[in-house]
Parts: structure tokens; C-alpha cells; sequence
């Protein structure tokens, strides 16, 4: 996933206060962060501000990353996790979910999930249409528990494997495997209920 | 789930190799098992058609791009560098300056750190409960508010109201420590109602206060979970290595787009 050598190189530069290392990692890694970010939070503007947050930290701790223990993305992932959990924390499942239903239906025309498939069948643009579909699945991933939420992204959204994501949130491979599963299917499930509400 | 055996196969041992199937790493007699108890359970062949569908609505959630802002923002966040700035200063032409200017230049820079703690909302909070009081004080001693910004500002009017004013205000509050503050304050003021530097291209800071933000280096193998209650006391100033502080963080204040 990334030339070890060339990430810790990176990072002691950095820590050196090598100004353009600095921004040599804020531009490889923003984007991965600030997805992670907006798919477990849901709104852009809280991905944003996590982002940042997430940068803050790195900078601070950046001096105790040890690429003998792992690689760099695992450790900025870590950072990630653990700063989506505290914010899980301070704003409550309600209010992300309530949230994220307005994010959804960011069009001019707020509509409630169910009438935004059976717009599917209408608009023949299947750019609209997959994006459409996107922001419908996106919208259904919130209402899962945050364990399982963060396990689907990091797995089907950001291709980690198996040990990795164990690492990042710190439960047995196995564990991590089982609760894939279970977003999965839960997801599923919540967009076929929403599928049948409309047929 | 029922943990029964179909075809030589027990239901706790197809979950585990689910994601193997999936992956499409299974092989062999495995694979063969596997496919015969997915067709004969009742619990498990439900199951795999629902995580391999949720596997296959997650493949339409594409990449989002981030604001273009958020580059800059991280930078000008951690480093205190707003590149973009800094860009448009490098490539103006520079004119000529005299002594005033620079001197000028030179006290803005000096107030530089000032200024931006003020601005910070605790600050702001603490600034704004002085000018109230301060304002009650003259308002008290019997200049208006109104006429203080009619004050002259040249430096030896502005002495002159400045002493004038502070002999009263020692006249009437001997708090020695209270004068300091209000000094200070009236310091400030005259600072403020002179702005140095044109601030426009900058991003005010963020509504959001960080104070009770826990969070912990990774490495610290410390369990976090989502049901976990608030019961910590730990606050910001989480105790990190004094290596790990030496790095420059200008302020902990996130920035949003401003365009
Ligand atoms: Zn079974």
C-alpha cells in the first residue's frame, strides 16, 4: 500500500520540520482521511472539521509514529478511528442520523428516502441515477451501529485487508470479519426494506 | 443462528469463511462445502445473498472529492502557513517603504500573536466582559463611549486621555491589580481600533471548541468503543511527551471554506 522507506523518510523530514514534507503528507493522505471521515459522519461539513482535526493530531504525535510497528496509513487511520469515535461520542447517533438524512437529500428538493427511488425510475440519466443510488446507500450506512459502520468502510470502501483493520480498531481478525459480514447484510437489509416500501 | 450441519458443513463455520468466499479466496473442497451448505441451510443461503448484496451496494458509493479549501486549511492549522497567502505575497510587486511603514510592519508582526489569542472565542469571551466593564467604569467617571471614539489618535493626544483617564480611574478603584487590567485593556483597544493589517483573504475560526477532544495517540493500546460512557475527567491538555510538543502548533482552531 506504500513504500515504507519512502513514507518514513517522509515523516523524519517532517519532524525535522521540513515544511514541505509536511504538505507532502497532508496531500497523500488528506483525501483517504476526509472519505473515511464523511462516510462514518456523514456530512461534509463534519468531515471537513474531523479532517483537520485529524491533521492537528498527526502533527503533534507524528514524533511517536514508529514505521517498525506498522505501516504509516494503518497509524493515520488509527488517528482517524479514534477521533470518530470521540466525535461519535459527543454528538449522539440522533443527530447523525437526523443529519445525514438532510445530506442525503441535498438537492433543492428534500425528499424522503422511499420517493427518492421511486424517482429513480423517471430520470433515463444514469449518472443522475447512480448518484442517486449512492446517496441512498450512503444515507442507509448511517442508520448502521458504528461498529459495524466502520468495519464496511475501512473494508468495502477503503480496501484495507483483514490484519489491518484489526490493527486500526483493535479486535481480533476474527471479530473484524464478523462484523463486515453483519454491516453487509444489514445494509442490505435496510435497503430492501426501503426498495419494498416503494414497490 | 441455528448451528445445525448441512452437507458436512456447521453454520459457525460457514460465517467464518464468508468473507474468504466472498473474496473469492476459497478453493477446492472448501469451496465446494461451502457452495453446498449455502444451497441447502435456511439460515445460511439468506444470509450470503444479503452480505453479498450489501457487499455490492457499497461498490456504488464512489469516491468524494474534498473541498479544494481543505489543503490549505490543514496547513494553515497545523504549520500556522497559509500557503496560498503566501503565494500572492511572494508575487506582488514590492514597493517602496519608508522607516513609518516598516516600523509599522514591524508592530503588527509584534502584535501578531497578540491578536490572534484575542480572537480566539475564550478569549473573546473574557475581552469583551473587560470592555464592558471598562466602559462602565468611564461611563461611571463620565466619558461616554461615543466620545472615545472621537478621541484623537495621535500619540500625544492619545497620552493625554490615557493618563487623564487612568488618574481617574486610580482615584477611584485603589485595586493596584485592577488598574493593571484595565491599563492592559485600554492597550488593547487602542490596538484594536487601529487595525494594522487588512485581514480579508483569512478564515475566522470555527465555532467549534475542542476542549474536551480525548483523543489519544494510537499507540497507547487503549480500548475505545462507541457505547462507552463520558465518565473521563481528561482534557486537552492530555499529557503527551514534552519531545512531542516541540513541534509548532500555531492554535488548535479548525477552518472552514470561505469562498
Ligand atoms: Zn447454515
Amino acid at each position: 500500500m506504500e513504500d515504507v522507506q519512502v513514507v518514513a523518510m517522509l515523516v523524519r523530514r517532517c519532524v525535522a520540520g521540513d515544511a514541505a514534507a509536511w504538505e507532502e503528507i497532508v496531500q497523500t493522505y488528506n483525501r483517504r482521511i476526509y472519505n473515511i471521515c464523511y462516510r462514518f459522519a456523514g456530512s461534509a461539513n463534519d468531515a471537513e472539521d474531523l479532517t483537520q482535526e485529524v491533521f492537528i493530531k498527526m502533527y503533534r504525535t507524528l514524533t511517536s509514529y514508529d514505521s517498525s510497528k506498522g505501516a504509516f496509513v494503518t497509524w493515520v487511520t488509527t488517528i482517524t478511528r479514534n477521533l470518530l469515535v470521540d466525535h461519535f461520542r459527543k454528538t449522539k447517533q440522533d443527530r447523525i442520523t437526523d443529519s445525514l438524512d438532510a445530506t442525503a437529500s441535498s438537492r433543492e428538493d428534500a425528499q424522503p428516502l422511499s420517493e427518492q427511488i421511486q424517482d429513480q425510475s423517471a430520470p433515463p440519466d444514469a449518472r443522475v441515477r447512480s448518484r442517486e443510488v449512492g446517496e441512498t446507500v450512503h444515507a442507509a450506512l448511517a442508520r448502521l451501529s458504528p461498529e459495524l459502520r466502520e468495519a464496511v468502510i475501512l473494508r468495502d470502501l477503503q480496501d484495507f485487508d483483514y490484519r489491518e483493520i484489526a490493527t486500526v480498531l483493535k479486535v481480533p481478525e476474527g471479530t473484524v470479519k464478523s462484523r463486515i459480514n453483519r454491516g453487509r447484510a444489514e445494509l442490505a437489509r435496510l435497503l430492501q426494506r426501503t426498495y419494498r416500501q416503494v414497490m | 443462528m441455528p448451528d445445525h450441519t448441512s452437507n458436512g458443513m456447521q453454520c459457525h463455520e460457514f460465517d467464518g469463511l464468508l468473507s474468504d468466499a466472498l473474496d473469492g479466496v476459497l478453493t477446492g473442497l472448501q469451496l465446494d462445502r461451502f457452495q453446498a451448505h449455502v444451497r441447502t441451510c435456511s439460515a445460511c443461503g439468506p444470509l450470503f445473498a444479503e452480505v453479498e448484496a450489501g457487499r455490492n451496494w457499497l461498490k456504488d458509493l464512489t469516491e468524494v472529492e474534498p473541498p479544494v479549501s481543505l489543503v490549505n486549511n490543514i496547513l494553515a492549522s497545523t504549520t500556522g502557513v497559509d500557503t496560498q497567502r503566501l503565494r500572492v505575497n511572494v508575487s506582488a510587486p514590492q514597493p517602496r517603504i519608508g522607516w513609518v511603514e516598516r516600523a509599522q510592519a514591524w508592530a503588527s508582526g509584534a502584535m501578531q500573536p497578540i491578536w490572534r489569542t484575542v480572537r480566539q472565542p475564550r478569549f473573546a469571551m473574557s475581552f469583551g466582559m473587560a470592555f464592558f466593564s471598562l466602559s462602565v467604569a468611564l461611563s461611571v467617571l463620565g466619558v461616554k463611549p461615543a466620545d472615545l471614539r472621537q478621541v484623537s489618535l495621535r500619540p500625544a493626544a492619545i497620552r493625554h486621555t490615557y493618563y487623564n483617564t487612568q488618574a481617574r480611574v486610580v482615584r477611584y478603584y485603589e485595586n493596584i491589580r485592577f488598574v493593571y487590567e484595565v491599563e492592559s485593556r485600554v492597550r488593547e483597544l487602542k490596538r484594536n481600533v487601529t487595525p494594522t493589517e487588512p485581514r480579508s483573504g483569512e478564515a475566522a475560526p470555527v465555532k467549534k471548541d475542542h476542549k474536551d477532544d480525548t483523543t489519544q495517540q494510537p499507540e497507547q493500546k487503549q480500548e475505545r468503543n462507541y457505547s462507552q460512557t463520558d465518565s473521563r475527567i481528561i482534557l486537552a491538555s492530555a499529557p503527551m511527551g514534552p519531545s512531542v510538543n516541540d513541534l509548532p502548533v500555531v492554535s488548535v482552531t479548525t477552518y472552514r471554506r470561505f469562498v
